[in-house]
């Protein structure tokens, strides 16, 4: 039997999950918004909430390629990197690159604003709304309900964008992304070396703790 | 808060001058702008009942608190029925998420109007049995109400 391709392990567990997880309940949010739906709109909220809290944890607490300050870039690498964009050469290093790292951030920041605005948010019957609407008036949280519904435009392009950036490394740098965050590994190149993907389970599950304890805390407005 | 104390003012004005004028005698008909923006007000000033009511029947309820809340939407609802004459849908140029369905289906509209009233008055009996229980079910009626009529009559933001 001959020798299975190298492979470098990139991803953690903990990242594909938080990953895949975020896809789906951002998509359930869409759909059960639309459909006007509060309780289970309220609910895949907070979810939401508990994966961005792990995730920021994680960007300091996790493996290479989760951790911000490996990933997010000052001006010169990011222009730097961009230039290199038209080369059919795919993109060498693990994890994000410069310009997708902000890409990365972009949507967490925007995720999390969007977060935070539903749970002030009040529906136009005032009878619906988010956990922390009853800190704040009637006007107040209708403010916050159409600044959710703008946000949620900014989140749509971001994500339009992120599967157009995805395509465009399958199609035109030949390197499929996708299958990385489903298996957590790539193929290596004949001569590179496979760097250690080092990562604590108890860190990950000290952080899946946390996101679930804040969202908890969130869905109770804070009273306990 | 000048502005909202106006427009509070006006909502009195229209609903007194409808209910002296009646059917028969016409007076200056307000402006399609004026009327849609008095309408507008008394749906946030709803929508601020609805919220105190939500707030109140989250913990116990605090019966003065409810029953005023009730009876702001009752006597609220009942001048809303008057505020939607012809010629202030969207079609008046004027911003407003009230729907042309309004005054083409105005039978199932009116009806949707008078089972808020029916539900509100009846939120308020419930207030004032001081049951807890009564208010909450009573509560979901008229928030049920509103969004029944919403989702046929209101433009979806």
């Amino acid at each position: 039997m001959s020798e299975a391709p190298a492979t470098a392990r990139i991803w953690d567990p903990a990242i594909r999950l938080f990953h895949w997880l975020l896809a789906g309940f951002v998509g359930f949010s869409w759909w059960t918004g639309e459909q006007h739906d509060m309780e289970w709109h309220r609910y895949s909220g907070y979810a939401i909430l508990a994966l961005l809290v792990f995730r920021l944890f994680w960007g300091f607490t996790g493996p290479r390629t989760a951790r911000f300050c490996q990933f997010v870039k000052g001006p010169g690498a990011v222009s730097a990197y961009a230039k290199t964009l038209g080369s059919k050469q795919a993109h060498a290093a693990d994890g994000h690159n410069p310009l997708g790292g902000w890409s990365v951030i972009a949507m967490l920041g925007a995720l999390l604003v969007m977060v935070v605005a539903g749970l002030f948010a009040i529906d136009v019957d005032g009878w619906d709304g988010g956990p922390l609407s009853d800190y704040i008036t009637f006007d107040q949280g209708r403010a916050f309900a159409e600044f959710h519904e703008t946000v949620f435009n900014v989140i749509l392009a971001l994500v339009v964008l992120h599967i157009v950036a995805i395509g465009f490394y399958a199609t035109w740098k030949r390197q499929r992304l996708v299958p990385a965050m489903i298996t957590g590994k790539r193929k290596l190149g004949a001569d590179e070396a496979p760097q250690e993907l080092r990562w604590s389970p108890v860190l990950a599950l000290t952080g899946i703790a946390l996101g679930v304890v804040i969202a908890w805390a969130a869905s109770t407005g804070f009273r306990f | 808060m000048i502005r909202s104390r106006i427009t509070a003012l006006t909502a009195l004005g229209l609903a007194a001058a409808a209910m002296a004028g009646g059917a028969t005698i016409a007076i200056a008909a307000p402006s399609a702008s004026t009327t849609i923006s008095t309408r507008q007000a008394n749906f946030k000033k709803m929508g601020g009942a609805m919220k105190a009511l939500k707030e109140q029947l989250s913990g116990t309820p605090d019966k003065a608190k409810v029953l005023d809340a009730a009876k702001t939407i009752a006597a609220t609802a009942r001048v809303q029925t008057k505020l939607f004459p012809a010629g202030t849908g969207p079609s008046s140029g004027v911003k407003t998420d009230a729907l042309p369905v309004i005054w083409t289906d105005r039978t199932t509209f009116d009806g949707d109007m008078n089972k808020l009233i029916t539900e509100a008055d009846k939120l308020v009996a419930a207030a004032n049995s001081g049951n807890a229980a009564a208010m909450q079910a009573q509560f979901k009626a008229v928030g049920g109400s509103c969004g029944g009529c919403h989702k046929q009559f209101r433009a979806d933001d």
